[in-house]
């Protein structure tokens, strides 16, 4: 695992230089990899230098003892500046581990993730993205307001100093969380625990945000509850998402476009456009539009499952 | 919050039909924690709670209760069986000397104190070291864990001799004694502790690259607190039991020496005039290791109580 060489600098451990341009050539490479319905966004690589992440040719094996797991191959796509990405699929079809690579937190086998044209673990060790894991992950013994400071307070060499003052309450109180703030997390519903935890994220006042299916624990209607909360603080502080979920309405409701995986090993089928009116609400939901992407998403996953 | 409550609150009849029509209103009863809804009950008068004056007595009086009945139920036994007191004196009999000699039991008792408590600190401080390195390094946790095994499984008390051979009668072998027997507890809990991070948590940390020092403090070590204090409270009494057995083999003062003095010259009100002692200081320890326990884990759902009505 060892990087070798010139590979270093490119955070590709190994063999990274004979896969970036021998396989398919680059631009085709997603489609070649599924056939049917692929938009031009995935493989549009005049946009991946621009890009807040960009994804190229990216495999991914998990090793152990007993066996190897190839969670991700050849996926290619990339989230521009201030977008909202939703990664949708069957489980088990990497996107969690989609969303580590792009966080630095596991490295590729073969290929090239980037975060803002630089290595992803550069992001991790300058705090530039904040990470909003599947469950809460408060710490018991912290106030929600200490919870919420956590990331800022760690790792000081980097310059990040989170958010101002001022604006981290103004925060936590667009998520309704001022009641709170003094309270333990175990005195919480599961529904505010999951807002401490994007709070958290939030008060890092990193320009990134990797979610991996923050709501999959709560109940559907605190989930929906939830989903136009965050699309609200999304909104005004204007941030990249990369959002992980198995939920078709959730990646339906929030994202400018779905990227649509099939299971095993994870592959892009396709990349689905939200061409919905923002700011969103409720509402939209019960709109035709709404209906035919949902169809559209739902369609793309079957496809890709049978595939 | 005025800006965004139209938002939320909006949310949840809409969406709840297409995808879950079949949501229930329990349900959405249950999902109602949020503020709006706290604010909204904030002017209805709380239920009055049921008081009962006379269950809350009755569980302040329970381990007063407890103990009291057993010596009770001793002093009645020695009484109707008219056992000799060399057999079993009654706990009256055993009270009273204690109360005729308090400098004799105060002194001892001090000096036993002190070896178990240093013997105490001393395992508390060696387990917590060994542990850390343990849990930072596969390498040195595979070379200890035979050593610890080995210390686990060999009875210290045959170690007591050696000590007396190179401590002579200073109070080091009775320290040492109480030292080895807490310790074992005490590396076990802490290297499960310190290792029992939740996988969440240790992740959204690796995520700002949080350093290993600061994993360590900020999580692994509050992690751990609820192990060691488990940890502790077995502690006390083996370094207790330490401290004894490290004074029965040789020494000029302690409550082992008391009772193994009292043995040989059948002094039986001294015996159990020091048993009582040494009781009384066991259960002072864990008194106190319980105290700090309920401050410093406030958070830990240990605290929350296990009975319905125990904090009525």
């Amino acid at each position: 695992m060892s990087g070798r060489g010139p590979a270093v600098g490119a955070n590709v451990p190994d063999d990274g230089l004979t896969t970036r341009h021998s396989g398919q050539p680059f631009g085709v490479g997603a489609s070649a990899a599924v056939g049917a319905d692929v938009s031009a966004d995935v493989s549009d690589d005049g946009l991946t230098d621009a890009a807040a992440v960009s994804f190229e040719n990216v495999s991914k094996w998990f090793r152990s003892k007993a066996r190897l797991t190839h969670a991700l191959s050849q996926v290619s796509f990339s989230v521009e500046p201030e977008e909202f990405v939703s990664l949708i699929g069957p489980s088990g079809c990497g996107k969690s581990t989609m969303l580590r690579l792009a966080g630095g937190l596991l490295e590729a086998d073969r290929g090239r993730v980037a975060v803002h044209s630089r290595p992803p673990d550069e992001a991790r060790r300058q705090k530039r993205y904040g990470f909003v894991p599947q469950h809460p992950a408060l710490l018991p013994w912290r106030t929600v307001r200490d919870n919420v400071s956590l990331l800022c307070e760690v790792n000081r060499r980097s310059s990040v100093a989170g958010m101002a003052e001022h604006d981290k309450l103004a925060m936590l109180d667009a998520i309704g969380l001022t009641p709170f703030l003094d309270a333990l997390p175990q005195e919480l519903s599961g529904g505010l625990q999951q807002r401490a935890s994007i709070a958290r994220a939030f008060a890092l006042g990193a320009p990134l945000l990797l979610m991996d299916e923050p709501f999959s624990a709560l109940d559907e209607i605190t989930r929906a509850d939830m989903r136009y909360l965050l699309l609200d603080l999304w909104r005004r502080n204007a941030k990249t998402v990369l959002f992980v979920t198995h939920s078709i309405p959730e990646a339906v409701a929030l994202s400018d476009r779905v990227v649509v995986l099939s299971g095993r090993p994870g592959r892009v089928t396709t990349v689905v456009e939200v061409a919905l009116s923002r700011p969103r609400h409720a509402g939209v939901e019960d709109s035709d539009e709404f209906h035919r992407i949902l169809a559209e998403v739902r369609d793309a996953l079957r496809h890709g499952w049978s595939h | 919050m005025a800006g965004s409550g139209s938002a939320f609150e909006e949310a949840p009849p809409e969406t709840a039909a297409p995808e879950a029509p079949e949501a229930s209103q329990g349900l959405a009863a249950a999902a109602e924690g949020d503020a709006e809804e706290i604010a909204g009950r904030r002017f209805e008068e709380p239920p009055e709670l049921p008081r009962r004056p006379l269950r809350r007595a009755l569980l302040l009086a329970a381990p007063f209760a407890g103990l009291t009945g057993l010596l009770a139920v001793w002093e009645v036994y020695v009484e109707v069986r008219d056992l000799r007191p060399l057999t079993l004196p009654q706990p009256s009999q055993v009270l009273r000397h204690v109360a005729e000699n308090p400098g004799f039991y105060a002194q001892n008792g001090w000096v036993t104190v002190q070896e178990a408590f240093l013997g105490f600190v001393l395992a508390f401080v060696a387990a917590v070291v060994v542990a850390t390195v343990m849990a930072h390094s596969e390498l040195f946790e595979r070379a200890s864990t035979p050593v610890i095994v080995l210390m686990q499984s060999t009875p210290v008390a045959v170690l007591v001799p050696i000590f007396l051979l190179w401590f002579g009668f200073s109070p080091w072998p009775k320290i040492l004694t109480a030292m080895l027997f807490a310790w074992v507890p005490f590396v076990a809990n802490a290297l499960i502790g310190l290792r029992s991070v939740d996988v969440d948590t240790h992740e959204l940390l690796r995520s700002v690259n949080a350093g290993r020092w600061e994993i360590y403090w900020r999580l692994r070590i509050p992690h751990s607190l609820p192990y060691l204090f488990a940890a502790g409270r077995i502690c006390v009494g083996l370094a207790l039991v330490g401290a004894v057995v490290g004074e029965f083999f040789n020494s000029r003062d302690g409550l082992g020496n008391a009772a193994r003095v009292a043995q040989s010259r059948l002094l039986v009100e001294q015996l159990w005039g020091s048993v009582f002692v040494l009781a009384f200081i066991g259960v002072a320890f864990v008194l106190l290791l319980m105290a700090v326990e309920k401050r410093v884990l406030r958070w830990h759902a240990s605290q929350a109580g296990g009975h319905r009505g125990i904090q009525a």
